[in-house]
């Protein structure tokens, strides 16, 4: 829990998270590419749960809906269940090392991606395989960056 | 009693039952809005354009490393590149000039007989160019985005092409974007024709860029590799007569009771930056209407 959190950070850290969830990254890689809104609600709702939470994530979630094209709701509602476990263990997470964070994130995002998948197989999308995963497994390997460039500039900002 | 303790307790422990109520909550509201999304489609259209209007920055901003490249692609042109580029152009314009001479007279002689014939249809389709602002960030929907939207007049159901052919179909409009679904992705279908006789079928998407899949041939049908297959005009979404792909490889296997073949796409898909949308012929609404179109994009491959 940061003493102090920049709260223009948070926006401009979710446009980037928007922007780099469409562009940006190499087509021919695109199974591969991290989670990066799930990345910023699991770093807000982790650093300052108090004052982000589920509504919020559910909100942004909406957002990647209206980006990626999907059924308006699947993506809000896997956010807001990565900001209910975070809100559920962030006081364990608090103690755990780096690399045993970096499991918790595989963890979380996956479950989001599980969810993911799962309600648009229910909607009628075609995709087989565990393909789906990798974004959890890259983000996890995104995390150690991700964490430790938004506390610096939150400390500078905050 | 110091009064910072009190507040440090406090916000550890705000948290208690009330997150898990939220979530109840807002998974209630998603379930109603997938459900509506996708069996009501009229009911979210104006939430979903609402958020693709206010989310164009995002998607302006995601092109703009891309514009901001072609920019100093630009600015690096020799005066050379651009004289034989100039020249090029102006061979292939004499080119199509011939070609379109030939295409009026065709046109107004069709036009002609048409008249006689007492049909309604225009030959002609009014088309807007756009350009392609962006791709589908899920790796396993064949989407695009494009710059013009509502504002231009578009609508859901409008037929995209490139310069070769088909590309797919809008799906949905915002302000100043759409987003377009290409025939490669698996919930696309498109009804065609094979150009040398006239059978009729339906030529699906399965997620794969470089081709797709001509359904439900009988063993005996006359179709070979080579055959330009053109949109036949059927159910009323495509105009007739655009090219979609074309066939290259056919199997054969006994015991099954159709032939698989599959068709090379002749649009571009991944690599065309300027379409072009075509409008519906406005005097032809009469009859669209009775004919009530089938909705082109199918639930499922198979």
């Amino acid at each position: 829990m940061l003493s102090v959190i920049s709260y223009p950070l948070f926006v401009v850290s979710v446009i980037v998270a928007l922007v780099l969830s469409i562009s940006l990254f190499p087509v021919d890689w695109l199974a591969f590419r991290p989670e990066w809104l799930g990345l910023v609600v699991f770093y807000w709702t982790f650093r300052a749960p108090a004052q982000f939470g589920v509504l919020l994530a559910w909100c942004l979630g909406l957002m990647l809906d209206s980006l990626e094209g999907t059924a308006l709701g699947v993506n809000a509602a896997a956010m807001a269940v990565v900001a209910f476990l975070v809100l559920a263990m962030h006081q364990r997470l608090r103690m755990y090392p780096l690399p045993q964070q970096c499991l918790v994130v595989f963890l979380i995002l996956g479950t989001n991606q599980m969810l993911v998948h799962f309600l648009k197989q229910m909607v009628g999308a075609d995709s087989p395989g565990f393909v789906y995963l990798w974004p959890a497994a890259t983000s996890a390997i995104a995390w150690p960056a991700v964490t430790a460039v938004l506390d610096r500039l939150n400390r500078k900002l905050g | 009693m110091i009064p910072w303790e009190g507040l440090t307790i406090k916000t550890i422990f705000v948290q208690g039952p009330v997150p898990g109520f939220r979530l109840i909550l807002v998974m209630l509201i998603s379930a109603a809005l997938i459900a509506a999304d996708t069996r009501f489609e009229h009911l979210t259209a104006p939430v979903r354009s609402t958020l693709a209007t206010g989310l164009v920055p995002v998607h302006w901003l995601g092109y703009a490393p891309y514009r901001f490249t072609d920019w100093v692609g630009e600015l690096l042109v020799t005066r050379g590149d651009l004289e034989e580029e100039n020249e090029e152009l102006k061979t292939r314009l004499l080119i199509l000039e011939r070609r379109s001479l030939k295409y009026a007279a065709l046109a107004a002689e069709n036009n002609e007989l048409r008249r006689l014939l007492n049909s309604s249809e225009a030959v002609d389709d009014r088309v807007v160019i756009s350009e392609v602002v962006g791709v589908s960030p899920d790796p396993f929907s064949h989407e695009i985005i494009i710059n013009r939207g509502a504002n231009d007049g578009l609508e859901a159901g409008q037929a995209v092409l490139d310069s070769q052919g088909l590309m797919g179909q809008i799906t949905q409009t915002s302000q100043f974007t759409s987003r377009v679904l290409l025939v490669s992705d698996s919930s696309h279908a498109v009804p065609v024709e094979v150009v040398r006789n006239g059978l009729r079928y339906v030529l699906l998407g399965n997620g794969e860029r470089d081709h797709l899949d001509l359904m439900h041939v009988p063993d005996t049908a006359d179709i070979r590799e080579g055959d330009m297959l053109v949109s036949s005009g059927l159910g009323g979404r495509f105009p007739r007569g655009y090219p979609v792909a074309r066939v290259s490889d056919i199997v054969k296997e006994p015991g099954e009771p159709f032939v698989r073949i599959k068709a090379t796409p002749k649009a571009r898909l991944n690599q065309s930056r300027l379409v072009l949308v075509v409008f519906p012929p406005e005097n032809e609404t009469g009859s669209q209407t009775e004919a009530e179109p089938v909705a082109a994009p199918v639930g499922e491959g198979d």
